[in-house]
């Protein structure tokens, strides 16, 4: 569906985006993650075509990104923003036929998009009448204009109430089961363990980690187990440490133990067990890691030189 | 660069629709022309006024006579005055208007000392007082006295002049002589060469026409550049200020989005220009017929080139400042010394109308940012035969320049359109045009 590869970006001779390389499948939701200024916007720019890498390629469905595929994309930027005296359905319109609609088709598709999230009766209205969480959802109807094929959503959550985090995330799921491949740049990292089936981290514009979400939480957990049970035993083989309390026992293995070793001694020794599980860390964790201790794939040789982006939309995240 | 000409159409249409939806875009196509025809009427009725008031102030003349030139000369100052009505028609299809006059007497008092003259002007028995000295033969002063004096009109001196004309010579040669030396040119008649060749009168109306027509063609011109321009400032000031610019990149291109506005707002301005021009041709046009004031055909779409180039011009200009400044206040700070440059000629217009030809009026018309206005007064002053190379010479340049400034403007306008912040330097944005 998308395929990123090599590509490289620098301003002033430093490497914003430092030879990244990932592909995103059909009708998956991938996140993009990384810290402030790691370089995500920059790569996010150069995926929709608003820059053109210095060195690389972008391609959407087979094809080099260029003006003649941008009406594929969806985008819903972190710094967004809307023409505040257009009126809602009117704006809509606009951004349909900017994506090669026809003006009745994207008379429809706005209409549509405005009664999905039940801003209907403020198609009239101006969109400075609306409230902050109402724009929000105008924002991500442009970027829905036109069924996208690759809809990136740039922190698309942030300053929603619950119910309309909910609202986002069946569109979402929506869009996916449509055929619509999803690119979620995100800090919210449960929402990533949420929807997200693999992610990319990177940092200083280079890639730290790429994964399905389940390996990168396996590949960063310790080699531990986590138990829930009324009584806990002492001295079990293969058990370095116990810690816990009220039922919950983190159990840390000898080198040589494995999960299934651990399991059979503890139904051995009689114990009930409510709940038996890899200690695996949460991916809010491995994102601190990653960033503070340095881990990650690319440690070393191909790691970037410390840049930061510049000060531009979005950049300062 | 590709452009998608649908996208670029749309982007047009909507910069067209929005600026001219807008309430005060209304109030100025409507307004301005308006209240630009309000203050003329008001300025040239208060000097009509004015004048009329000094004479009518002027009713009794006190005299001392020392030098005994003037026991002879008449009692009573007769002058004549024009009004400038030109919304009156003339006499007959086709003739120029009659220029309605309006008469003032002064009635002249003599008195035998200063003194007695000076009480009567306390007593208001006389508007002013004329002391003509023993030797006012050999040195030519004279004194006048007043309780005050008018800032905007001399009407009072140059009847009080003639008069002193007229009774030097009374008693010295025949009364109709005496009283043609007191008016020598009363009815000028002065004919002036037309484009055609032709002489004909040039009067009062005829030097307003020919003052106001370059006025108005140049004027016209650089408001509706500048408007376009200011649209264009104000249109990417607000995408920046509301961060909406990113969303619509990733659907147009940094070309298509500039050449959709560029499209778009350059249509407001004609816009502008023909509503304008169609309305005051509307309202004026039986008079502008009898006084043969309407621009020829050839000047009207040398005017259009002229803006079109001029425009693409400065609207290259105006979205480079927009892409690179952060909010209206700087773009406009940025901004101002560009659009000014279309006013330049408007200051200077009494030289460039005197002396179309001159070295000034020539190099402004050559010039890029001045060209167009320089040249369409040029062109439209009374008389003015401007070579037709020096409009291609002009054309151009401006020409070239436009399509320098475009290349230009477009690098700049997607280098910098996403950045906020800092505002480039110089030497910064001279990169981004050269390198893109």
């Amino acid at each position: 569906m998308l395929e990123v590869r090599d590509v490289l970006k620098t301003y002033d001779g430093r490497a914003v985006v430092n030879r990244v390389s990932f592909d995103v499948r059909p009708g998956e939701v991938f996140a993009l993650l990384g810290p402030n200024g790691a370089g995500k916007t920059t790569l996010i720019r150069m995926i929709t075509d608003i820059l053109r890498p210095d060195a690389g390629t972008v391609r959407l469905e087979g094809r080099a990104i260029d003006a003649s595929v941008k009406h594929l994309i969806g985008y819903l930027p972190e710094e967004r923003g809307l023409y505040r005296r257009s009126k809602v359905l009117e704006l809509l319109e606009y951004f349909g036929r900017l994506k090669g609609m026809t003006p009745e088709a994207a008379r429809v598709a706005a209409t549509a998009l405005l009664a999905r999230v039940d801003l209907s009766e403020w198609a009239a209205k101006q969109t400075q009448a609306l409230s902050k969480g109402m724009q929000q959802k105008v924002q991500l109807c442009t970027a829905l204009i036109g069924e996208p094929r690759l809809l990136i959503l740039d922190e698309p959550f942030t300053g929603l109430d619950p119910i309309n985090v909910q609202l986002f995330e069946e569109i979402l799921a929506e869009r996916r089961a449509a055929g619509a491949t999803v690119l979620l740049s995100t800090h919210q990292m449960n929402k990533v363990e949420e929807v997200c089936d693999r992610a990319l981290m990177i940092n200083h514009g280079t890639v730290v980690l790429y994964g399905t979400v389940r390996e990168l939480r396996r590949q960063y957990a310790d080699h531990a187990v986590v138990v829930r049970t009324e009584r806990m035993v002492d001295a079990l083989p293969g058990v370095k440490t116990v810690a816990g309390a009220n039922g919950d026992w983190k159990l840390t293995l000898e080198p040589q133990a494995t999960p299934e070793s651990v399991l059979r001694a503890l139904l051995d020794r009689g114990v009930a067990i409510e709940s038996f599980a890899l200690a695996t860390l949460p991916l809010e964790d491995i994102f601190v890691k990653v960033v503070r201790e340095g881990v990650g794939l690319d440690q070393g040789a191909s790691r970037a030189p410390a840049v930061q982006e510049p000060v531009t939309a979005g950049g300062a995240r | 660069m590709t452009l998608s000409f649908p996208r670029v159409l749309t982007v047009a249409r909507r910069e067209f629709l929005t600026a001219i939806r807008r309430k005060a875009f209304f109030l100025m196509l409507v307004g301005l022309p308006a209240y630009i025809v309000v203050v003329t009427t008001i300025a040239g009725r208060a000097e009509e006024k004015e004048r009329a008031q000094v004479l009518k102030e002027l009713s009794t003349l006190g005299v001392v006579d020392s030098s005994g030139l003037f026991a002879g000369a008449p009692r009573e100052i007769q002058t004549d005055v024009s009004t400038t009505d030109m919304a009156a028609p003339g006499p007959g299809r086709g003739a120029m208007p009659a220029i309605p006059m309006r008469s003032f007497t002064t009635k002249v008092l003599f008195y035998p000392d200063q003194r007695a003259a000076e009480a009567a002007l306390r007593a208001k028995d006389v508007s002013q007082v004329l002391v003509v000295p023993a030797d006012y033969l050999q040195q030519g002063r004279v004194r006048r006295y007043a309780r005050g004096s008018s800032l905007f009109s001399s009407a009072d001196r140059r009847a009080i002049a003639a008069w002193l004309a007229g009774g030097l010579v009374q008693g010295h040669v025949a009364p109709e002589v005496a009283a043609r030396v007191a008016k020598p040119a009363q009815h000028e008649a002065l004919y002036t060469m037309n484009r055609r060749g032709e002489f004909e009168l040039k009067d009062d109306r005829r030097e307003l026409v020919d003052f106001m027509l370059p006025f108005m063609f140049t004027f016209l011109l650089g408001m509706c550049i500048v408007l376009s321009g200011q649209y264009l400032l104000q249109g990417l000031a607000e995408e920046k200020e509301n961060r909406i610019l990113e969303s619509l990149m990733c659907m147009v291109s940094a070309e298509e989005l500039m050449t959709g506005k560029l499209l778009g707002l350059g249509a407001v301005g004609l816009f502008v220009m023909l509503v304008w021009v169609g309305g005051g041709l509307a309202i004026m046009g039986p008079t502008l017929a009898i006084l043969q004031a309407v621009p020829p055909p050839s000047l009207i779409v040398l005017a259009l080139v002229y803006f079109v180039f001029a425009y693409l011009f400065f609207g290259s200009i105006m979205t480079g400042i927009g892409a690179v400044t952060n909010n209206m206040r700087e773009a406009q700070q940025f901004s101002v010394m560009f659009s000014f440059a279309n006013f330049i000629p408007i200051l200077l217009l009494s030289i460039i109308l005197a002396r179309p030809s001159s070295p000034i009026a020539v190099g402004l018309s050559l010039f890029p940012p001045t060209a167009a206005p320089t040249m369409l007064m040029r062109m439209s002053a009374a008389g003015a035969v401007v070579p037709p190379w020096q409009i291609a010479l002009s054309l151009a340049l401006l020409a070239g320049t436009a399509t320098l400034t475009l290349f230009a403007g477009a690098r700049v306008f997607r280098v910098a359109l996403l950045m906020y912040g800092k505002t480039p330097n110089l030497p910064e944005i001279l990169r981004w045009a050269r390198q893109g």
